[in-house]
């Protein structure tokens, strides 16, 4: 095959331009061939996907259907065979290959339901097995990436990883997810973990753009799931310990694919699909506004039969993987595209990555890693009362506020604005390590994110009531992050095994500039005009902001006969955000685990091993929220000064002190896998934003003064129902609970957190006659109350009503089936629950008149709203005389929803073509695929998605509140993989 | 098979690194250096590199005036000038003896941001006055002047807007007097800085009943411009007229006027509209009301005429108006001119009070307007009408100017954060709960804004059929502060 070839010259020819420099290996002459099978030790079966070397010479191979690999170029000589798959032990068998020789063989590979031999580098300074690790750090595969029906990470991990909550906040493109570990640990700057890529720390910011309407644009949208090898996660504690006051809310460590040796191996994927919008809490109770109804103007419907629609989704994925025993590379480029399921609200994605490694020399070998992701896409408002069509139509009078005639005039108004946004990024990321010894390594990371992101919000002549003359918003946001990680490690084992110790030392730290434009033009003179400076008044407005933070960790991992682990480091940081009183902070933790199975033999019990570790983690305050300092604005042609932050020399960055337990077991013959872990998180020094009094002037300035606490269990279960030659089944689950609580305001009154409407207070319930503080962010919303004790409500006032917007459990559960060597049918289901959602849509229904609790709960139908529980109690006067429904302004409490949820998140089915069929095209291997995402819903209550988070903007994002917008589509994909 | 050694040996390496090492701590780490930032605003270290801090503040404090009025004038929400229909403010504004400290907790320039501004704007004219213009040989007299009319003008509203406010930090509120009494102090250091601070003089010696004095600065600025006025404009790229946004610009158009009120509405219709900050009308009103206090029924007419005949040359603005009117049930207000309106059931029907909206060209006046005429005062013999006629010339003439609050005497609370942080204010005690006079009905709820029919029209939109030509007030305010004598002077 001409292109075979051609694909074959190109991929060497990008080798030698990477070897740039470098002399290529030589070309071998007494070489032979290893050809074999890897296959299951319990059931025989052929085992795909498992990574096959040749050790000491790089050359390797990844499984395929049926479980075979072919080995070329292999020296002559005797050689060790490793096989390494997740979810087995590591396998080894020795060959002798003759010159010009084939040799064949056959590894078996015995399943374990805990990968206690899997290496983890995330939070432990050096290559660490799992095994030796006193916490919990999860991990997923280039296998649970490659077949998920996801297009980035945040929805990757949703239901993947035990002890988080990933929920997501729109059916929008270019939004993200709200992920939480262990609770919400501080009253400012949003919970998302950090994240790293190839050790490089990049934008994870869920605030990027001006929002649309509750929605906001999030750099998680463009950290696409393209060539990741594998995710390592900690989640907060001792395993984040070495990541100093960045790591208070965990990391997740992206480790992209720099390709394995052999031939250029060519990955082709086209995916084809539909999504269908889910209208379960869409209800097109607008158009019953009074005066509309008896017109026979619509049928009632007119959202879901007008204004939605079915979208269309396509994907294509070319890929070139392979390389020699001395460099190896990894080129793809991804092209997604889908139309949306409203008008307006497309987006297309293309993403170019490249990987490479190279062994300079025995004892020294380079890495590099880059990607480019640029994404276009459109959007509407959603989750406003006026100007967002859904809001509109949904709970609002859309003729009224449009000023049209007829639903389809009004209609076209709604969607004159066109908000769109396009992103560039690269992330790149290069490293050395030098094995100075055989005891003695050094390593070094650099790399950086690069993230710009340019919104327009046009707004035509003729949509903004009372302004016809049209107006632009344009918000352009750069982000740049430098990182650097370096560190040597002295490793050193005993002969006998008996003691062994790995000591690291190094530093690492991360520089961020961030910087914001806003330009506004206001009143354009004709149409057509979308440059902001066309406008009759135009404003601009610029945010900037820098910070730096590093430091130097030591860490100590000292195995005792291999059974007995114990850990201990810490690490000292220094940051730019630190008052000036404030010149470092020390973090430490020590980490103890013990292979109990080793020394008991206990019945039913593969493997145990218990773990615990104490551990602290930080947060750095606000970039310059140190200083005194006076901002100011043009006003009539002046600089206008006023006061801005107050100021805080002893700043210093909050801090999360995590005593954890727990265990990893197997057991059941490693049919069942376990890991459990308890914690007890509590943060101290934390930064609240107190607030001076307002006869200063003076606003609000960020103190150490506040202490959260977050205790909870974290449980992973997974069971090996079946494992025969012909049918594999699985079953898995995650659980997490967590109980938040802020036991120490710090002398400060009870303050709003991410809205007016959420609350942190330090007397959420009473305990035996004392205060107990509530969860960050508890309700505080107003209530009928009876101010006269006569039974009556007849007043207001705002109250805790006991729930809080994030769920304090969450969980998931998978299966996987598969049958023969080829099918393979997996599901995955999500829920979270014990939170309470705040409904906008029913606020503004109700503002407009519209009853559309009781349009649900009651029917619409003659005289079914007898007996129904209306949203707003009748206020009486202090006579007892009624005076009508209470305001929506005075009965908040009205519009709080158990926000449980359950979803069937993802099906997906995979067909390997058998080999004789892909062989027919000149391919290793074929497979066919179809996904369903999003597929189903059970919910608590049937007004509002429980999942939903409309967001604010910046600093602490709870979600929980979300106003008429549309939940993420349902996706239906078909697709082909195939590999030359 | 063996890896390739490239050509550098390890001590080559080595010695590499070493140099490369050696030449970064010798120097280099400057350009690298990645620990240092710039804080984008100015601190206390920039702050004192500034040549001319005094010259370079006022614009500030400007500002921030602009802030307080701004916060001042949409408060009016909470008296029977305007009712609310929307989201954009608190209904609860509507129904006076229910705010509470938590809806006072906004910073904006919204009715509920009125205490944080007027707190801001003595504060930064504190550190303007007391720490920056004394250390600062450059500072020009007539700044350090403006300065303290700010100032002044803070005590001044801190004085018609709440019954009781902390003057420092940790401090007890201080009661009216006090705040009436620095208002008058700082105004009189304020002399230099134009007619405006007589006028504000005027309005505080008012405030404290003293006649002669608030006439004697009232005539003072009359004498130096006989149509005075003070209205510097708005900023529609920076601060804005907030009151357009809920008159005009949201399409929920916010604050409805009581019907007696709709041909003043709406007085501000652009962002950069001015607001009338002093002008000559108030004086001659503060003068009628001095001649109506002292019996001196001639005078008090001669004045109040002076004043509505000069209201009657000031500007007009035209205006489309597109709103349909509608109340907080979304029913249709009054919207057409036949519409006869009484102040409440003892009064007569007037007509001319009600425009017709939606309404093309509607002139509307933007400094002073009234349904008062010159001649029809003059002929009043009564001294209770005459009082009427001036409370009801003070409604109007100085519509959305922020005295009505004062005027009706209801007192709002302070915010909650002033309670929570300072030690020597509890919850409960002076200022932190609504002070309203007895004569201000609380019940029904919203009751200064109720009128009837309230089903004015037989449907909804556009083409629905006027139902009734005469709509009836529930209670005429300007009788009620007639009835109990409600002026300071008294």
């Amino acid at each position: 095959m001409h292109y075979q070839r051609l694909l074959r010259v190109l991929a060497t020819l990008a080798t030698l331009a990477a070897l740039a420099g470098a002399a290529p290996a030589p070309v071998q002459s007494q070489t032979g061939v290893i050809q074999g099978r890897v296959l299951d030790a319990t059931s025989g079966r052929p085992l795909s996907n498992a990574q096959v070397l040749v050790t000491g010479t790089g050359i390797g191979q990844l499984t395929n259907a049926s479980g075979s690999f072919l080995l070329l170029n292999v020296p002559a000589g005797e050689h060790v065979v490793r096989s390494t798959l997740i979810g087995y032990t590591e396998a080894e068998q020795t060959v002798t290959v003759a010159a010009g020789q084939t040799a064949s063989i056959e590894i078996e590979m015995s399943s374990t339901a805990i990968a206690l031999d899997e290496v983890v580098v995330t939070g432990v300074g050096a290559e660490t097995a799992r095994r030796a690790l006193g916490t919990s750090v999860e991990v997923l595969t280039s296998d649970d990436i490659a077949q998920a029906p996801v297009q980035s990470v945040d929805q990757l991990l949703q239901g993947r990883v035990a002890g988080a909550t990933v929920n997501a906040t729109s059916a929008q493109p270019g939004t993200g997810s709200l992920i939480n570990f262990r609770g919400i640990s501080s009253v400012f700057g949003a919970q998302t973990p950090v994240i790293y890529v190839d050790g490089v720390r990049v934008d994870n910011d869920q605030s990027t753009a001006a929002g649309t309407g509750g929605e906001q644009s999030s750099a998680l949208a463009d950290l696409l799931t393209s060539d990741i090898e594998r995710i390592e996660i900690t989640r907060g504690g001792a395993a984040s310990t070495l990541y100093g006051s960045d790591a208070a809310t965990g990391v997740i460590q992206i480790f992209t694919r720099k390709g394995t040796p052999g031939a250029p191996r060519i990955t082709a994927r086209i995916e084809q699909g539909i999504e269908v919008p889910e209208l379960k809490y869409i209800f097109d109770t607008g158009v019953i506004f009074p005066g509309r109804v008896e017109s026979g103007e619509v049928t009632g419907t007119f959202l879901q039969d007008e204004y939605f629609r079915n979208g269309q989704a396509q994907s294509y994925y070319l890929g070139v993987n392979g390389g020699t025993a001395d460099v190896t590379y990894s080129v793809s480029g991804r092209l997604g595209d889908r139309t949306g399921t409203q008008p307006k609200d497309a987006s297309t994605n293309y993403n170019l990555r490249g990987g490479l490694q190279a062994s300079l020399s025995d004892d020294f070998t380079l890495e590099f890693s880059g990607s480019y992701v640029r994404h276009n896409f459109q959007r509407l408002y959603n989750g406003s009362s006026i100007g967002d069509p859904i809001t509109t139509f949904e709970v609002g009078d859309a003729l009224f506020f449009s000023g049209a005639s007829t639903l389809r005039e009004a209609f076209d108004i709604f969607l004159m604005p066109d908000i769109d946004e396009w992103v560039n990024r690269f992330i790149f990321a290069a490293s050395a390590r030098w094995d100075i010894r055989d005891d003695l390594s050094a390593r070094i990371t650099v790399g950086s994110d690069n993230r710009s992101n340019q919104q327009r919000i046009y707004q035509p002549i003729g949509f903004t009531p009372g302004e016809a003359t049209g107006q632009l918003n344009r918000r352009d946001r750069s982000f740049t992050s430098v990182s650097l990680d370096a560190g040597a490690t002295y490793a050193w084992e005993n002969p006998d095994g008996s003691i062994g110790s790995s000591l690291t030392v190094g530093v690492q730290g991360f520089r961020e500039d961030e910087s914001i434009v806003n330009g506004n033009g206001l009143g354009f003179a004709l149409p057509g005009s979308f440059d902001f400076d066309a406008a009759a008044e135009i404003t601009a407005f610029e945010g900037n902001a820098e910070v730096f933070n590093g430091g130097l960790y030591v860490d100590e991992q000292l195995s005792l006969w291999n059974k007995l682990y114990l850990g201990g480091g810490f690490r000292i940081d220094a940051g730019s955000s630190f008052g000036d009183n404030i010149d470092t902070e020390l973090y430490p933790k020590a980490t103890g685990s013990y292979m109990l199975s080793d020394d008991v033999g206990l019945p039913f019990v593969d493997e145990l091993k218990l773990r615990t570790a104490y551990g602290q983690t930080g947060r750095f305050p606000g970039a310059f929220l140190k200083d005194r300092t006076f901002s100011a604005i043009s006003f009539r042609g002046e600089s206008a000064p006023r006061f801005a932050n107050p100021g805080n020399a002893e700043l210093r960055p909050e801090k999360t002190t995590t005593i954890e337990a727990g265990i990893d077991a197997a057991l059941w013959n490693n049919r069942i896998g376990i890991d459990l872990t308890v914690y007890d998180a509590r943060t101290t020094d934390a930064l609240f934003q107190v607030p001076r009094q307002p006869v200063t002037g003076q606003g609000t300035q960020q103190e150490n003064v506040g202490e959260i606490l977050n205790r909870g269990v974290e449980l992973g279960v997974n069971l090996d129902v079946l494992n025969t030659r012909q049918l594999v089944w699985s079953l898995g689950g995650t659980f997490r609970y967590t109980h938040n609580e802020v036991t120490d305001m710090g002398g400060v009154a009870d303050f709003g957190a991410d809205g007016s409407q959420k609350r942190v207070t330090g007397c959420w319930t009473m305990v035996d006659g004392e205060c107990r503080g509530g969860p960050v962010g508890a309700w505080w919303v107003t209530m009928p109350v009876d101010t006269n004790g006569d039974g009556l409500p007849d007043g207001s006032e705002r109250q805790f009503t006991g729930g809080f917007p994030v769920p304090d459990k969450s969980g998931s559960f998978n299966t996987t089936f598969g049958i023969g060597n080829n099918l393979t049918i997996s599901a995955l289901a999500d829920w979270a629950a014990g939170h309470q959602v705040f409904d906008w849509g029913s606020v503004w229904a109700t503002f407009n008149g519209i009853y559309r609790r009781e349009r649900v709960r009651c029917g619409m139908e003659e005289g079914a709203a007898e007996g129904c529980e209306y949203a707003f109690p009748t206020r009486y006067d202090a006579s007892g005389v009624a005076q009508g429904k209470y305001s929506q302004n005075a009965a908040r409490s009205a519009f709080l929803y158990d926000g449980d949820f359950l979803k069937l998140r993802e099906v997906s089915v995979w067909y390997a073509l058998p080999e004789a069929f892909a062989a027919g095209m000149n391919a290793s291997r074929a497979s066919l695929f179809a996904s369903g995402r999003n597929l189903w819903i059970w919910s608590r209550n049937e007004i509002v998605d429980g999942e939903l988070n409309g967001l604010s903007g910046g600093g602490l994002q709870l979600g929980g509140e979300t106003s008429a917008t549309l939940s993420p589509n349902r996706q239906f994909k078909f697709g082909v993989e195939v590999v030359f | 098979m063996m890896k390739r050694d490239i050509s550098i040996p390890r001590w080559g390496r080595l010695a590499m690194a070493g140099v490369l090492l050696g030449a970064l701590a010798a120097g280099g780490c400057d350009a690298i250096d990645p620990t240092g930032v710039n804080n984008p605003t100015t601190t206390d270290e920039d702050l004192a590199q500034a040549t001319n801090p005094t010259e370079a503040l006022l614009p500030g404090l400007r500002a921030q005036f602009a802030r307080l009025i701004n916060a001042y004038v949409v408060a009016e929400v909470v008296t029977d000038n305007y009712s609310i229909h929307g989201t954009g403010l608190i209904q609860t504004l509507d129904a006076p003896n229910e705010i509470t400290p938590d809806i006072m907790n906004a910073t904006g320039t919204s009715a509920t941001g009125v205490y944080w501004n007027v707190q801001e704007l003595r504060a930064l004219a504190n550190f303007v006055i007391d720490e920056i213009a004394p250390n600062d040989a450059g500072a020009p007299p007539a700044l350090v002047a403006e300065a303290h009319y700010y100032r002044g003008m803070a005590y001044l509203i801190m004085g018609e807007v709440f019954s009781a406010v902390p003057h420092e930090e940790d401090g007890a509120p201080q009661p009216v007097e006090v705040a009436l009494g620095r208002a008058v102090t700082d105004l009189q250091a304020a002399t230099g800085f134009g007619p405006q601070t007589n006028a504000a003089l005027a309005r505080a010696y008012r405030l404290q009943g003293d006649r002669g004095a608030a006439a004697g600065a009232a005539n003072a600025v009359l004498s130096a411009d006989a149509e005075f006025l003070f209205a510097p404009p708005y900023d529609a790229g920076s601060i804005a007229n907030t009151s357009v946004f809920f008159l005009v610009l949201r399409a929920l158009q916010e604050m409805q006027p009581l019907p007696r009120l709709d041909f003043l509405d709406p007085k501000y219709t652009v962002r950069d509209a001015a607001i009338p900050i002093a002008k000559a009308e108030e004086m001659h009103l503060i003068l009628a009301e001095v001649a109506l206090a002292s019996g001196d029924l001639a005078g008090a007419k001669s004045q109040l005429a002076s004043a509505i005949r000069l209201a009657g040359t000031r500007g007009t603005v035209s205006f489309d108006d597109i709103d349909e009117r509608r109340n907080a049930d979304l029913s249709l207000r009054p919207r057409d001119s036949e519409i006869l309106v009484r102040a409440d059931a003892d009064s007569p029907f007037r007509a001319g009070l009600v425009l017709d909206r939606p309404g093309d060209g509607l002139t509307i006046s933007n400094i002073s307007g009234t349904s008062l005429d010159a001649d029809s005062v003059a002929a009043l013999s009564e001294a209770s009408d005459l009082w009427h006629s001036l409370w009801l010339a003070r409604q109007e003439i100085l519509f959305l100017e922020g005295r009505r609050l004062a005027d009706l005497g209801i007192k709002l609370p302070m915010m909650l954060r002033e309670i929570d942080q300072n030690p020597n204010i509890s919850e409960g005690g002076p200022g932190t709960v609504p002070v309203l006079p007895g004569f201000v009905p609380v019940a029904p709820r919203y009751a200064m804004d109720v009128y009837s029919p309230v089903e004015l029209y037989d449907g909804d939109g556009p083409d629905a059929t006027l139902l009734s030509t005469m709509v009836t007030i529930g209670v005429d305010m300007n009788r009620v502060l007639v009835q109990n004598n409600a002026s300071p002077f008294n």
